[in-house]
């Protein structure tokens, strides 16, 4: 009893033991978010200069080039702001090439102000847009080589066998044996080939369609790509059109709004009518938590005996396509409906227009909008890197590569 | 010293009580009949039989004052308001709860058109084979089946084509249809053989089955079928199953055969009960399998059918129910001969 501990004063994961374990916690988590997310402005510029191979000797020269590049949209928009006549300059025209070339001056998002971007844009409208033949060629072809859609967009009967070990995008949920009931969903083959329809328009349900009367145009093209099921009634058809050829579907839609599909299944077969007879397509294989919901919009449509075409992503495609991105500068832990789709249609599809595919919360001219053009809820955080999608499809259109629509149609 | 003897004496009567109180439970004092005794006893019995007017009435009065099966064999808006706690009746402490998403399900009062004149009630047993009884029991006002047994072309003869009302056991929905989470096809399909009846779904006696249950209801609600789901009271198949203990029946859990002649007794003036024979061996003393459909025995750990049977039987011989365990057509061709 009259003895003391002898360990009392030792400081086994006391405070000081706690808080150096906390700070070396934090100091790895830092180091692996730059590892993997970090902004190398330098590595981005020069994937750029490598994508256009004339610029790699002049890199030295870029330098200088921002300081000139910054005069040049203040006078020139002066000019063209009183104009302000869309579509009225020819596409070859020198001025026109000027308003191209500055939005490719712009190599990362972060390099100038959101307005300025947005004022070079703006300036841009006034260009009628053309195809670029051999800058169109060129992107298909490193596309055809990373991702190849016209074989691996969906899972078919011939690019997954029956016994398969398909592994899920999500490496955490490892591997899907694929049985012979498994097998039987898939298509016998790709339902589409290279370069098979001529026009095609992608709705990416951006707030800016709104009042966009682009319904027509959109109607007139031969294939029609729409992200996450959007209203299309009557409501919203003279901007974002009715005509559905294909469209995709979030499982997290199907499990917040439909209950899985494990209750009730005909309010959610009445929804998809309002697409005509499109296609369906989900990332069935992005995850476990994916895959059950996936295969009960398969097994629901059977339910009704509708001959309404039901395709899975494959995961491979995805995981290309989310490298092919990364090196372009899309760094997001998943890629947007709307980025998958416009990927698959470059392949499919000569010429390419997009329509609501704009992630910022105003529009050119400096208006608030809504994220939707049919709500305003946002995306969840941490999952899409939209506005560097739109940064990069602002730069194929000045490229000549697709066609990105952001005011009104004619 | 004599504390001690004291203290074992003691312990050894309590034991021997406690050996006493689990001979009295696990063995009941009488014993039940084999299976050939049983043969004998219905063959000596023979095909006769005259209805008892008042031995029908005293037995509905009876299962009327304990379990009220006009108001309350199904859920209905009426008897399970919103918020109300529905005990479940096969598993101690697990209750559900009226909300919002389950009251619009539930019918808005009893649906069946009482009275109910001639009923039919039909168990799967293996005797109905080859016993030509298709067209006896089609003849009826009102026919309960069980367990969504098939009705397909080969079993017309002996089981009939129509179906008034038809009880589906969620085991069933889960084994033979996924639980309903994959394709529910199969299930729509197979059930157009009931026309449009009641399907009657013990969905709140175990907490497994509420799922597959309510999800029975959505899938022929999405169908747009013309049969109506009711689901069983549990209140009602507690007090069903103490009338039974109260009688002679033991088992953990009664079958569905007994709970629905329990309804049909508590709302047809005549009763008739087809394929109810727990027995491996038939009347011609060679065995029979245990369905008309298949041999699949039950678990045994669950219901007391030759009880269930012994009771039946009394009913039978005190003119109260009618038991067809011989053959239909035999007996058609005795009459004949008669005449």
């Amino acid at each position: 009893m009259g003895y003391s501990d002898p360990t009392a004063s030792r400081d086994l994961l006391g405070n000081r033991s706690l808080c150096f374990i906390f700070i070396c916690a934090f100091g790895l988590v830092t180091l692996l978010q730059q590892i993997l997310y970090g902004k190398n402005y330098i590595k981005s510029g020069q994937q750029f200069s490598r994508l256009k191979g004339e610029e790699v000797g002049n890199w030295s020269g870029l330098i200088s080039y921002p300081d000139d590049g910054g005069m040049k949209p203040a006078r020139n928009g002066r000019k063209r702001y009183l104009e302000r006549i869309d579509g009225s300059l020819q596409f070859n025209s020198s001025s026109c090439k000027e308003l191209r070339q500055d939005i490719t001056d712009v190599k990362v998002l972060t390099m100038v102000k959101t307005s300025e971007l947005f004022e070079r844009w703006r300036n841009l409208q006034v260009c009628k847009w053309d195809q670029n033949k051999e800058e169109t060629d060129n992107f298909k072809m490193s596309l055809s080589r990373c991702c190849n859609a016209p074989s691996f967009l969906f899972t078919t009967k011939r690019n997954t066998p029956s016994g398969t070990k398909l592994r899920y995008e999500v490496d955490t949920s490892g591997i899907l044996h694929i049985s012979p009931e498994i097998f039987k969903m898939f298509p016998d083959d790709m339902p589409f080939s290279k370069s098979q329809f001529k026009k095609c328009a992608v709705i990416g349900n951006g707030g800016i369609i709104k009042n966009s009367k682009c319904g027509r145009e959109i109607d007139a093209s031969d294939f029609v790509f729409r992200c996450n099921i959007p209203p299309v009634s009557d409501l919203y058809s003279q901007d974002v059109g009715s005509k559905t050829d294909l469209v995709t579907i979030n499982p997290s839609i199907i499990t917040e709004r439909f209950q899985k599909l494990e209750k009730w299944r005909k309010p959610f077969y009445e929804v998809l009518q309002n697409y005509e007879n499109s296609s369906v397509v989900l990332p069935a294989f992005y995850n476990t938590r994916n895959t059950d919901v996936s295969f009960r919009v398969k097994y629901m449509l059977d339910d009704f005996e509708s001959s309404r075409g039901v395709f899975f992503f494959h995961p491979q495609y995805l995981l290309n396509v989310q490298r092919f991105w990364a090196v372009q500068g899309v760094r997001a832990k998943r890629l947007s409906s709307g980025l998958m789709l416009v990927t698959a249609a470059m392949e499919l599809c000569e010429e390419v227009h997009l329509y609501g595919f704009w992630a910022f919360p105003m529009n050119p001219s400096g208006i608030f909008i809504t994220h939707h053009y049919y709500d305003n809820v946002k995306p969840r955080p941490g999952f899409h890197a939209m506005p560097y999608e739109i940064f990069n499809f602002m730069h194929m259109h000045a490229r000549g590569i697709v066609h990105v629509h952001t005011g009104p149609c004619r | 010293m004599v504390s001690l003897r004291c203290h074992r004496s003691k312990y050894i009567w309590a034991t021997l009580g406690v050996l006493a109180l689990l001979w009295l439970y696990i063995f009941p004092v009488y014993r039940i009949p084999s299976d050939k005794e049983m043969v004998e006893e219905v063959l000596r019995q023979g095909q006769t039989w005259s209805r008892n007017q008042t031995a029908v009435e005293l037995y509905r009065k009876l299962l009327t004052d304990c379990c009220n099966p006009k108001r309350m064999f199904a859920v209905t808006k009426e008897n399970s308001p919103l918020g109300k706690v529905l005990w479940y009746d096969g598993e101690f402490y697990h209750y559900h709860t009226v909300t919002n998403e389950t009251y619009p399900i539930f019918v808005q009062d009893t649906p069946l058109q009482l009275p109910l004149k001639r009923c039919s009630v039909v168990g799967n047993g293996g005797v109905l084979k080859h016993s030509g009884c298709g067209n006896e029991i089609d003849r009826a006002d009102f026919i309960m089946r069980c367990n969504l047994p098939p009705l397909s072309k080969d079993y017309t003869d002996d089981v009939g084509t129509k179906t008034h009302l038809v009880s589906a056991n969620p085991s069933i929905i889960e084994k033979s249809f996924q639980n309903l989470l994959w394709s529910r096809k199969s299930f729509v399909e197979s059930m157009k053989a009931y026309g449009s009846s009641y399907i009657y779904i013990p969905a709140f006696s175990m907490k497994p089955g509420t799922d597959p249950s309510l999800r029975a209801y959505h899938a022929l609600a999405d169908s747009s079928s013309n049969q109506t789901v009711l689901f069983a009271n549990p209140d009602f198949l507690k007090n069903v199953g103490i009338f039974w203990k109260n009688h002679g029946v033991h088992g953990k859990r009664l079958s569905t055969g007994l709970f629905l002649v329990s309804l049909a007794l508590g709302l047809c003036e005549e009763v008739t009960a087809y394929g109810f024979w727990p027995f491996s061996v038939g009347l011609d003393e060679r065995p029979v399998s245990h369905h008309y459909y298949d041999n699949i025995l039950p678990s045994s750990r669950f219901h007391a059918m030759p009880e269930e049977f012994l009771q039946l039987w009394h009913l039978h011989k005190s003119g109260t129910l009618r038991m067809r365990v011989g053959s239909c057509a035999k007996e058609r061709m005795e009459l004949k001969r008669e005449k």
